[in-house]
């Protein structure tokens, strides 16, 4: 049942990296339950404007939870409390009229905030960039079938692959650890016969930029796992230990 | 832009649509309200460049679309349609590319053109019978 | 020794070296356990244990280096962790709730393991450096024992110790990447189970102990 709700918004607001940011308070009046939590933020925005005040800065795009662009720590949760969602697909019938919702940035040293809610993840770029790929020479694309796939070996490689980089891992790690978007990225292509030929270089590589890029260390809290929008599994942290120290260990990689 | 550059067009359509957009284009240029500065990261401003944007390029659109009198694939000018009610074609006069340079704010701009060269295929009438 | 130290000095390569460290101390407790656990068979059987032990010669001196090496890691690399941790994330949330992931035990590492290093202290001032030239040790712990303060310490210790171990026996498993959907219930209620024998055998001797003189 449709119906419409009162909430007041303890809304993040920052300038950009230099300011130090504080609270603001905002009332969201008459939000209708089947908003998004996104939506709810367009209607506070457009009444801001009216106000001639400045908009909330938040990320956003796709709006239907596969881009991995928005993304905010609502009421203490990254993407909201629902399990396996975006923020884009949190419904505002999770909420209660005369609710109170603070609502803030991910929080990392390496993810600068560029402006209240919006902040800049580029960090998790790089780290593909130091290996999160493969190498296909050019030439006729081969038969589809020339290299046999076991097929809940694809699956565990698709799984892996589901990771859509929002960064919900390290807004919601204790330490504000990369390991479980760098574990995805790995294990996607370490899984597949494509991806070893360069697997121990890449291991090797992305754990580097990870730990260069100022990203915590992970300490098994599993909360990346249980936060994750896409549900992406710890195994994958494990089978990057393992890949990495194979590689640190047995391989001619430097 | 969905009533007279859209699925089917007219002449008359296309004229007005092109006097309403400049209309509208006035009225943002003269009463847009952009939150911040542009110093920040700004949001606000990102999206009234975008509604510059497309008020620049459905002018460009109504343009062209009344530059070129035949009926072509999405392009469907009443005027010209053969008596199944299909697109009639004017090969001879616009089987080209028609590309518009900017000559400055308020004036026509300058149109180019890059003719449409076949060698293997014969040009002629899609048909779904 | 380039790619040693590179290796070593990596999140994952601390973590490594926080794993390893971990499980002999898992070990060790297993043994220090089962050596205790003379105290049931009475008087003789304790100071008879303890003299087996020392009959070992060189192969302890050995032992307790080796213990003391890893302990040394095991506190730099997590005091190195913990920092590093603290610093990756500056400005801290003002809401924070947790997902479901956290246990007590992951959530205190850093915590427990200071309260532990200083009872490893204390414990060893009490116990290992003292003369035992005119006494025995079933004597010294007796007598340490009949202290209600001394009791107390002893099972806040071990509860703690209890609460340390039952994060980090499973997490060093899953650090060295042994994760697989077959055993890794298994392993985690091990890491419980473990837990519990660890608070549980060495929490009750003082209290035993107690309740005998």
């Amino acid at each position: 049942m449709t119906k419409n709700i009162d909430l007041t918004l303890k809304v993040w607001r920052q300038k950009g990296a230099a300011d130090k940011g504080r609270f603001e308070t905002y009332r969201a009046n008459n939000i209708s339950t089947d908003m998004s939590f996104l939506e709810m933020l367009d209607v506070v925005n457009e009444q801001l404007a009216v106000d001639g005040k400045e908009p909330i800065a938040f990320d956003h795009d796709c709006r239907e939870g596969i881009c991995g662009m928005c993304g905010c720590v609502v009421n203490g949760r990254a993407h909201g409390a629902e399990k396996g969602t975006t923020l884009c697909q949190l419904h505002m019938r999770h909420f209660k009229s005369g609710d109170t919702i603070a609502i803030e940035p991910f929080r990392a040293l390496a993810f600068k905030v560029i402006k209240d809610l919006a902040v800049d993840r580029s960090a998790l770029d790089k780290i593909i960039q130091a290996g999160g790929y493969i190498s296909v020479d050019t030439g006729g694309a081969q038969d589809a079938n020339a290299i046999p796939v076991p097929q809940e070996v694809a699956d565990l490689a698709m799984d892996a692959a589901q990771c859509i980089g929002c960064g919900a891992c390290v807004a919601s790690c204790p330490n504000a650890s990369a390991m479980l978007f760098t574990s995805a990225k790995v294990s996607q292509l370490a899984l597949l016969p494509q991806g070893r030929p360069e697997a121990a270089r890449r291991a090797l590589n992305m754990v580097r930029t990870m730990d260069a890029l100022g990203f915590g260390n992970c300490t098994n809290e599993t909360e990346c796992e249980a936060e994750c929008p896409k549900e992406i599994s710890i195994t994958n942290i494990a089978r990057l230990n393992r890949e990495y120290l194979k590689s640190s260990f047995f391989s001619r990689a430097m | 832009m969905w009533e007279y550059c859209g699925m089917a067009r007219t002449n008359e359509g296309l004229a007005m649509a092109q006097k309403m957009v400049q209309e509208l284009r006035d009225e943002f240029w003269k009463n847009v309200k952009i939150p911040g500065n542009s110093a920040d990261f700004n949001q606000s401003l990102e999206r009234a460049g975008r509604v510059a944007d497309f008020l620049e390029f459905a002018e460009l659109m109504l343009i062209d679309a009344q530059d070129r009198q035949e009926s072509c694939g999405g392009h469907f000018n009443e005027r010209y349609q053969t008596e199944e009610n299909e697109a009639l074609r004017d090969d001879d006069n616009f089987c080209h590319v028609a590309a518009w340079e900017f000559t400055g704010d308020g004036k026509a701009p300058a149109f180019h053109k890059e003719p449409l060269v076949f060698e293997n295929v014969k040009l002629t009438q899609r048909s779904y019978k | 020794m380039n790619w040693i130290t590179g290796t070593l000095g990596s999140s994952i390569g601390k973590k490594l070296m926080m794993a390893i460290t971990g499980f002999s101390f898992c070990g060790f407790l297993t043994a220090h356990l089962a050596g205790n656990l003379t105290i049931y068979g009475g008087q003789d059987a304790f100071n008879g244990y303890a003299a087996h032990l020392h009959a070992l010669g060189p192969l302890v001196t050995v032992a307790e280096v080796g213990l003391l090496t890893f302990a040394l890691i095991h506190v730099i690399t997590g005091v190195i962790l913990f920092l590093g941790n603290l610093k990756a994330r500056p400005v801290r949330y003002a809401v924070n709730k947790s997902a479901g992931g956290r246990t007590i035990g992951s959530a205190t590492m850093p915590y427990t393991g200071v309260i532990l290093l200083a009872f490893i202290v204390f414990h060893l001032m009490n116990f290992h450096f003292v003369d035992k030239t005119n006494t025995t040790i079933f004597a010294i712990v007796s007598s340490a024992f009949t202290s209600p303060t001394y009791v107390a310490i002893y099972i806040v210790a071990m509860v703690t110790a209890a609460i340390h171990v039952s994060h980090g026996f499973w997490s060093a498993f899953q650090t060295v990447g042994a994760n697989h959907p077959k055993y890794m219930p298994l392993i985690r209620t091990l890491s419980i189970v473990f837990a519990v024998i660890v608070g549980v055998g060495f929490g009750f001797l003082p209290v035993y102990i107690f309740l005998l003189a």
